[in-house]
Order: C-alpha cells, then sequence, then structure tokens
C-alpha cells in the first residue's frame, strides 16, 4: 500500500493572504471585500506574515528554499472559487523535498506551497449556499510522496507533523484538512476534503478494505476522485473526473517573485527528536517524554532546564504535576524552586503550586508536606477506622474515603496517597 | 496660448456652464455613441472621462461586455481617486471593445463613430475615449492599452494618446484584460495636458502590487530611429504621410537612423499567444450569480450554470477564452505560453538597448481610418496584423505616445514615438515642440468657454 | 485541432455554442493557431521568461486588518439567503 498526503492547514493570520479582511468573520459574508470576492477591478496584496509563516514551516520540514518564490493561477470552475482561479504555487513554491522524520523511517515531502482558501461551500437540494469568510485565508498545503505503508505510518506521521507545525507556530485547533492518495494496486485513488483526524483514518481504512476486496475479486481499481462521507464512514466517486479539468497554469502576473531570505527564517524545534535525544541522555522513557511535549513548548523548555538541575524522575514528576494544576506556564526561577522542594522529599498542593506560579514563596509549613506526614495521617487512620480496613477488600468505596480523608487535609497528589495507602494495607493483610 | 487644463482650471466658468457641457455633450453622444454613462451630476472640476473597464465608485462599469451588466463596483479605481481629489470633475463612461479585445472598436453593442466622419470607425480599444477627447473642448479621458489600445483610436481620432511604462499608474480598479500588459493612460488634446494628468496619477500604490514608484525622467535623444520591419507593407499614403513628418523632424534638428531587429515581427503572435492566455484566466471569473449579468436558476448544476451564463460573452472574448485556454494547457504551454515570455524577454533587451541611443518613430497605424463596414468585414487574424506597429512598445511595456502629424482627406493620421522604460517624460518635450508648428485640428468643440 | 480536442476545450472554458457558431469559431481559431505556429522558428531559448516586462518590486502588506467600508454593497448582485450566498447547485 503507498499513501500520499495534501494536507491543507491555516496559517496564524490576523488577516487573508491577499487583503486586510479578517481571518475570524463570524456571520456568513461580513469578512469581505472585492479582492477575496474576486470583483472585477480588485488585486491581491500578499500578507507578508503569511509568507513568513509559510517559510518556517518548509524550514521545519527540512525543506529546500529556493531564493525566491512565486504564485501561480490554477483555473477550474467551482462555485466557491470566486475567480474562477485559485492563486497557489507549484515550481517556485516557498519549498520543496524536505521530509519527516519518525525515528525508524522518513517520510518524504514533496512541496510546501502557499495558497489561498475557496469560500465555504454548503450543499443544498437545489442550490449551494457560500460564505467568503473563509475565501483567501492562508493555506500551506504540505504534499507528501507517498511513502506512508500503514495506518500506523499514517497516524505517526500525522501526529508528527502537527508537532512540528505546532512548534512552527501554526494553530493546529483548526481542522487539517487532508486529500488522500491511496493506492494498493497500480491505479492511484484521491480521496478529496478529508476533515480532522478521525476522518482521515476512517477513510483510509475504508479506501483499503474496498480496494482489497476489488483486488481479491479480481477486478480493477479505477483511476478517480472521491469524497469521504463522515456519516456513511465510506468513499464515494464523484462525479467529476480528473481529465475533466485544466488547470492551464499560469504565472501570477498581479504579483511578483518574492525573495525567501532563507538564511534568516528561524529554525523549528522538532519535539520528537529533542525527545529522543533526552530520553537515551537521561534514561527517561521515550514515550513518557514524548507525551509530555509534542504539543507542549514550556513542558520541553521546562524539562531541559530541570535535566541541568535536578534528577530525571523528579522532572518528569513536577511536570506532571504542573499540567495537572494548569501550572505549565511557571517561571523558569519557579520551577527550579519546585524541584528543590520535591528533591527534599516535600509533596506539593495545588496552593503550592499557586503560590510557586504567582512567584510566591510557598510557604513549605502550610503548602508543602513532607512524606513523613502523609505517612503518619495515613497511619492513624488505618488504626483508628478498623471498620474501613476491613471493608476495603471487598468495598473499593472504602479505599477511596480513606484516600478522601487524608486528601481533605492535605490536598496532595490522590495517586500518591493512593500508593501509600496500598502499602500500608498490604502489611495489615 | 493654447487653453489647456491650468488655464482652465484658474479661470471662472461662466454660470450655468457645466450644465450646457451635459446638454451639448448628450446631443453629441446621440450621433456619436461614445458614452455609455454621462455624468449629469457634474457641476465642478475639469471635465475627466473613464474608458469603462476602470471602475468608478456607485457607477456601473461593464468594459462593455454584456456579461458585466448591472456591475456597479463599490469602489473607486486608484487613478479615479486621485483625479477626485485634484480638482477633476467625472463626466463620463466611454466605450470600448468589448474587455479591450479589439483593435477597431467595433466590438460593442452600438459601437462609437468617428467624429470627423460618421462613416469612420474610431479604432479601439479604447474607442470612445479617443472620441470623447476629439468632441470635449476641456477634457482629458483615462484610457487603457493593453496592445496599443490607446495609441491606435488616439492617431484615428486625431489626438495625443499616451502609454506610459508598465507598472508607473496603478491599475487598481482596471477590470482585467491581461495583467502583465495592461497599462492605464492618458488621451488629451496636447502633451502638456498629458503630462499634467500623468504627473496626478502616476506612483505606488498599495493595493497594486505590479505599480511602481520609479524614478521617471526626461532624457531627451536627438536621433530617431526607424525600424524597417515595422514600416514595411504600410499603406502608400500613410508612408508618404510619414516621410513628410520625417521631413520636418529633420528641419528640426534631429538625425535619422534606419535600423532592423531581429524578430520584431513576432512580437505579434507572441504578443496575443500571452494576452489570450492571461485574460482567458481572468475571464474565467464571470459566472453569473456575484456581480454583472445573472442566471436566475440555481437549480442547475454549477457546470450548466456557469455555461449558460458565459453564453452572453461576444465572439471575440469566447475566441480569446478557447484559444488562451489552449496556449497555456500542459501539452503545449511550453511552445506557446513559455516561448512567448521569452521573446518578450529578448524583444525588450533589443529594443532596450536601440532605445538608448535614439527614440523609435514610426506611423501608429499601418492603414488610414477604414469605415464601418470595412471593419466589420475583416477576420481577426486581419484584424490582428493592423496591431504591428503597436505592438512592440506595448508588449515590452515601453511609454510610447500617438500624436496627430497630418491629415488625409480630412481624417487624421498619427505617429508613433517611443523611448525606454521610465523614460517617459521625454515623450511630452517632444510632442510639445511638434504642437509648436503643428496644429491640431478638431470638429467639435462640446464645452469650449 | 480534432473536433473532439476542441469539444474538449470548449468543455474546459464552459463555453457552449450553436453548430454554425462553432465551425466558424473553430476555423478563426485554426488560422490563428497556424499563425501562432510561426514562433516555431524563433531561437530565444538562452533568454528566462518575462513573466512581467519590468522588474516588479517584491512589496508585501503587514498583516493590519483593513476592513472593507461597505462590506453591505459588495452583496447587492447576489442572492442572499440567511446571510449566505446562493449559488448554483453543486
Amino acid at each position: 500500500m503507498r499513501i500520499g498526503l495534501e494536507v491543507h492547514v491555516a496559517l496564524p493570520t490576523k488577516t487573508k493572504l491577499f487583503c486586510g479582511c479578517s481571518t475570524e468573520g463570524d456571520e456568513p459574508n461580513t469578512a469581505i471585500c472585492p479582492t477575496c470576492l474576486g470583483f472585477p477591478g480588485s488585486k491581491p496584496m500578499l500578507n507578508e506574515d503569511a509568507l513568513s509563516a509559510s517559510l518556517r514551516v518548509a524550514k521545519a520540514l527540512h525543506c529546500q528554499i529556493n531564493e525566491i518564490t512565486y504564485f501561480l493561477r490554477k483555473v477550474y470552475f467551482y462555485p466557491d472559487l470566486p475567480k474562477s482561479y485559485q492563486i497557489t504555487q507549484l515550481e517556485g513554491a516557498v519549498g520543496h523535498d524536505g521530509y519527516v522524520d519518525l525515528g525508524r523511517k522518513r517520510i518524504r515531502i514533496r512541496r510546501v506551497q502557499l495558497e489561498e482558501d475557496p469560500a465555504k461551500i454548503i450543499r443544498e437540494e437545489e442550490y449551494s449556499l457560500l460564505d467568503f469568510n473563509r475565501s483567501g485565508i492562508p493555506l500551506d498545503e504540505i504534499v507528501t510522496e507517498p511513502d506512508i505503508e500503514t495506518e500506523d505510518d499514517l497516524r505517526e506521521f500525522v501526529s508528527e507533523l502537527r508537532s512540528i507545525l505546532y512548534y512552527a507556530g501554526v494553530d493546529i485547533d483548526k481542522e487539517m484538512k487532508v486529500d488522500l492518495n491511496i493506492s494498493l494496486g497500480n491505479e492511484r485513488v484521491e480521496v478529496k476534503n478529508v476533515t480532522g483526524i478521525k476522518n482521515l483514518i476512517d477513510a483510509e481504512r475504508f479506501e483499503v478494505k474496498r480496494q482489497s476486496n476489488l483486488i481479491a475479486s479480481g477486478q480493477m481499481i479505477a483511476k478517480e476522485t472521491r469524497s469521504y462521507n463522515s456519516e456513511m464512514l465510506s468513499t464515494v466517486s464523484s462525479r467529476e473526473k480528473e481529465s475533466d479539468e485544466e488547470y492551464g497554469f499560469i504565472y501570477e502576473p498581479d504579483l511578483s517573485a518574492y525573495p525567501t531570505l532563507k538564511d534568516s527564517i528561524p529554525d523549528t524545534v522538532i519535539a520528537s527528536s529533542a525527545a529522543r535525544q533526552l530520553s537515551s541522555k537521561y534514561g527517561i522513557n521515550e514515550v513518557t517524554l514524548k507525551e509530555l511535549v509534542m504539543f507542549d513548548r514550556n513542558a520541553l523548555r521546562l524539562i531541559q532546564h530541570g535535566l541541568r538541575c535536578s534528577k530525571a524522575g523528579t522532572v518528569i514528576n513536577a511536570i506532571e504535576l504542573l499540567k495537572r494544576h494548569n501550572g505549565i506556564m511557571i517561571s523558569d526561577k519557579g520551577f527550579e524552586k519546585m524541584l528543590s522542594y520535591m528533591d527534599n522529599g516535600m509533596l506539593l498542593n495545588e496552593d503550592a503550586i499557586k503560590a510557586l506560579l504567582e512567584d510566591r514563596d510557598i510557604g513549605a509549613e502550610k503548602n508543602a508536606v513532607s512524606a513523613e506526614e502523609i505517612d503518619n495521617a495515613i497511619r492513624d487512620i488505618v488504626s483508628s477506622r478498623q471498620d474501613l480496613v476491613n471493608e476495603y477488600k471487598s468495598n473499593s468505596k472504602a479505599f477511596n474515603f480513606i484516600v478522601g480523608m487524608v486528601l481533605k487535609k492535605y490536598k496532595v497528589s490522590p495517586k500518591y496517597i493512593s500508593e501509600r495507602l496500598a502499602e500500608f494495607l498490604k502489611d495489615k493483610a | 496660448m493654447k487653453a489647456g487644463i491650468r488655464e482652465f482650471l484658474a479661470e471662472e466658468r461662466p454660470e450655468g456652464y457645466y450644465e450646457k457641457l451635459i446638454r451639448d455633450l448628450e446631443e453629441a453622444n446621440e450621433k456619436l455613441r461614445m458614452f455609455s454613462v454621462i455624468n449629469r451630476e457634474l457641476k465642478s472640476g475639469m471635465p475627466f472621462s473613464v474608458k469603462d473597464n476602470i471602475c468608478v465608485k456607485d457607477v456601473e462599469s461593464t468594459a462593455s461586455s454584456q456579461m458585466l451588466s448591472g456591475y456597479i463596483p463599490p469602489f473607486n479605481a486608484t487613478v479615479v481617486e486621485k483625479l477626485d481629489k485634484n480638482g477633476f470633475g467625472f463626466i463620463g463612461k466611454t466605450k470600448m471593445d468589448e474587455f479591450g479585445f479589439g483593435t477597431l472598436g467595433v466590438n460593442c453593442i452600438e459601437h462609437p463613430l468617428n467624429p470627423f466622419d460618421e462613416r469612420y470607425v474610431t479604432g479601439g480599444s479604447s474607442a470612445g475615449s479617443a472620441a470623447a477627447t476629439a468632441v470635449l473642448r476641456h477634457h482629458v479621458s483615462i484610457a487603457e492599452s493593453t496592445g496599443g489600445s490607446i495609441a491606435c483610436p488616439s492617431a484615428f481620432c486625431g489626438v495625443v494618446g499616451f502609454t506610459p511604462t508598465y507598472g508607473l499608474v496603478s491599475r487598481y480598479g482596471l477590470i482585467d484584460y491581461a495583467n502583465s500588459l495592461d497599462k492605464i493612460g492618458i488621451m488629451a488634446r496636447s502633451a502638456s495636458d498629458a503630462r499634467y494628468v500623468f504627473e496626478m496619477i502616476k506612483g505606488s500604490d498599495k493595493y497594486d502590487t505590479t505599480c511602481v514608484d520609479h524614478e521617471v525622467t526626461t532624457e531627451g535623444r536627438r536621433k530617431l530611429i526607424i525600424i524597417d520591419q515595422l514600416i514595411k507593407g504600410v499603406d502608400e499614403r500613410i508612408a508618404s504621410s510619414f516621410d513628410k513628418t520625417m521631413c520636418k523632424l529633420g528641419n528640426l534638428g534631429y538625425a535619422i537612423e534606419h535600423r532592423s531587429v531581429p524578430f520584431i515581427e513576432k512580437a505579434i503572435p507572441a504578443y496575443y499567444i500571452v494576452s489570450m492566455a492571461e485574460a482567458s484566466t481572468n475571464l474565467a471569473k464571470y459566472t453569473g450569480f456575484k456581480y454583472g449579468l445573472k442566471v436566475n436558476d440555481f437549480s442547475k448544476n454549477y457546470n450548466d450554470f456557469f455555461t449558460e451564463a458565459r453564453g452572453n460573452f461576444g465572439a471575440e472574448a469566447k475566441r480569446r477564452i478557447v484559444i488562451g485556454t489552449f496556449v497555456r494547457s500542459s501539452s503545449v504551454k511550453s511552445r506557446y505560453y513559455e516561448k512567448a515570455l521569452r521573446i518578450r524577454r529578448m524583444l525588450i533587451d533589443s529594443l532596450n538597448s536601440i532605445l538608448k541611443e535614439g527614440f523609435i518613430i514610426s506611423p501608429t497605424m499601418p492603414i488610414v481610418t477604414p469605415k464601418v463596414d470595412e471593419a466589420e468585414a475583416l477576420s481577426p487574424l486581419e484584424e490582428y496584423g493592423m496591431d504591428s506597429i503597436t505592438v512592440p512598445p506595448n508588449f515590452a511595456g515601453l511609454p510610447h505616445v500617438s500624436f496627430p502629424s497630418d491629415y488625409i482627406g480630412g481624417m487624421p493620421v498619427g505617429t508613433q514615438l517611443v523611448t525606454s522604460h521610465f523614460n517617459d517624460m521625454a515623450l511630452f518635450d517632444f510632442v510639445g515642440r511638434w504642437e509648436e508648428d503643428f496644429e491640431y485640428r478638431f470638429k467639435y468643440n462640446v464645452g469650449a468657454l | 485541432m480534432e473536433n473532439e480536442d476542441f469539444d474538449r476545450l470548449l468543455k474546459i472554458c464552459r463555453l457552449s455554442m450553436e453548430k454554425d457558431a462553432k465551425d466558424k469559431i473553430k476555423h478563426d481559431i485554426d488560422e490563428i493557431i497556424a499563425y501562432f505556429n510561426s514562433i516555431d522558428g524563433v531561437e530565444c531559448s538562452k533568454y528566462s521568461p518575462a513573466y512581467q516586462p519590468i522588474s516588479v518590486p517584491a512589496r508585501k502588506r503587514p498583516d493590519r486588518h483593513e476592513p472593507f467600508p461597505e462590506p453591505g454593497k459588495l452583496l447587492k448582485n447576489s442572492k442572499i439567503y440567511r446571510f449566505f450566498i446562493v449559488g448554483p447547485k453543486i
């Protein structure tokens, strides 16, 4: 099986690619102007931040970057395309021939191109409805080579790509739109416009099954364009054949060719490779580390910082604790303090973390407790409430009740209390 | 003394001047069909007209195409904005060949007629602009040239037609024909008026990427260069008139030299390839539901809906859409579209090196003004052939001017002068000097003080 | 050009015409394309394509809001249904 993707992601700009309209229009057709409606007489003017974001992404994907980048017109007819041509890139794109490293293999990136989004279109029985607020929003289209060979590859690639985009400053909360090129036999089938990652995996599964069945029954797989129906969990053949359209690309004569100043494009941290390095250097579990840092640049920074002054185990525990209490924005100084408390065997509760976040002294006697204190508290309850102890094996509520009693007093991690309590009860058994 | 823009603006207009101006203009327009819209609200300022492919806010702008009937742009073209702010008053929209597709000015409904003799064409595509300039005494017209659409009608209507270096005047608000070739320019009754307006409208614009803030020079040339291939085969009457003109210029002290430029005759096919390729993309947007002509049956599949709407293009527009789509299709793109762009580079290089030495001079058109019925009988290819002299400077984005230099049988004849990129001002100096010894004639002087 | 190719071209352009008009336009187009073929002999491979006749500076726009002052006017010619522009069926 060979899968290639065309991933579309919206770039983090306030205004559209070629006009000053907001990218966050609310009511339909309110963030519009002559340019994004394609009115006769209007002209495009390139948004500098869209170009720089696009170059950042291209570099993060290890692409070759040309000295200059320029745009083309791609002509096709559809109601959502205001000029009946899309301003996009091909040769002369912001980047080409890059890759995404999955550790065990590489997925090659053919091209990263900057282009304008068409309008949003809603299909109705007797007409269509169009919202041009979306028309002209800057997109990066990331085109891979057909190097994805399994569903695991697909999942891993998408997760890795999202992480890279996140670190390159691209808002990944907006849904990704993906065109999926998938071939089990000789012919390539393109599944257009799959939105979101769950749908992507479902569409891939359906196509694999569909094409496998065809092959098994000795039938040919037609080269065609299909679309994914998320309600039916299936793909259906689109009526338009590929050969019906002739894009007839020409140079976009309303724009210039833009120097990329490629030596000044900032580098993007690749979180997974940073995690790999830290894992082998400090002996931390790679999966745990990745989970913490793939979509959290503060976590990565704190871990890198913390490992210089504390033990790996403490650092990881501290990060997990901070994430639980929405504390990942902590200052480096606060984090150092936190690590030193924890290295001294102190347990930190919610109030303690709040104090650290606000750069106050936590008042150790009030908000941080030593492990000894917790142990004493548990021992007291276990010895005074024999009724609960007798019951705990048959009734999990009894166990939780004890945990709750300790928690009420000390507000430290319930997981920690549970572990300690289990230890005590083991002795009793 | 010539009474130009400066004098007009300095003087008091008699009471009721504009009312009479509009009345007289409407009367002339009945006969000559120059304007699609006349602004009856005009009450002040130096009157200027605007070719119908240039947007004027809240005024129907159709590029003389059925496809755009009812298009009311909610914004001004940058040129219009600048003139509005500088003491000019909008007098109306002038007719043109549909989308600029035509050399003779007959590719639109009720096309304009030549003010010197209504049996003759005005030339195109800025047909109405040239006719209006020949009719109105105090007025300038904002016209547009892609491949000769200012020079040709200026020659046939006996006015000064100036086409600037590509990119010096903002195209924001211009309904595109071929974006890498379109240039907004000026028609006037004197070089000094054209210059006055040019200085006002040039300069970069935050709404047009291709518009530049380049310094514009006034470097005179002592030498006039005739490119032999360009004047080969021109009408005999034109040839002898041109000889007469060159004699006069020789007497003014210019040296005259003959040259040839390799492949310059290929400028026409190469120009048509590039312009049609771009035009076919620009015209793709006309699909009948957001502006201009409307198709109302939304229940039709979009392909049928679009096809129905696009049936309203005129014949020449359809031809150019089909050919333009062909020359950029993937299997032949390098043979036509890309090759034509290489030819453009080659011609720019060779013309620029010649233009360092002198102006290139020629008759503007290879023919005398044709009659309407003669024009309508021409095949498309015969019509394209008439652009042989105006296309090279347009294709190369070079500034050029056509100025009246003779009258044959009562019809004006124009001479075309070309100079280097960004040496636009030198053209006004040259024509200004010509005007010292040559009186332009007009049949109409509507609005004379 | 073969009739079949011509029909395909018309379809791509979303144009359709009656047989007579089509025959005439096809005749003109064949003639024009034959004329275009006259550039075949021009040796110009050493020249780069001139996409624009002058060198256009790489001007860009800062990422700053500039809302269109009269958005309502943009929708004047469209049929509107609950703020949406109505388009043909897809």
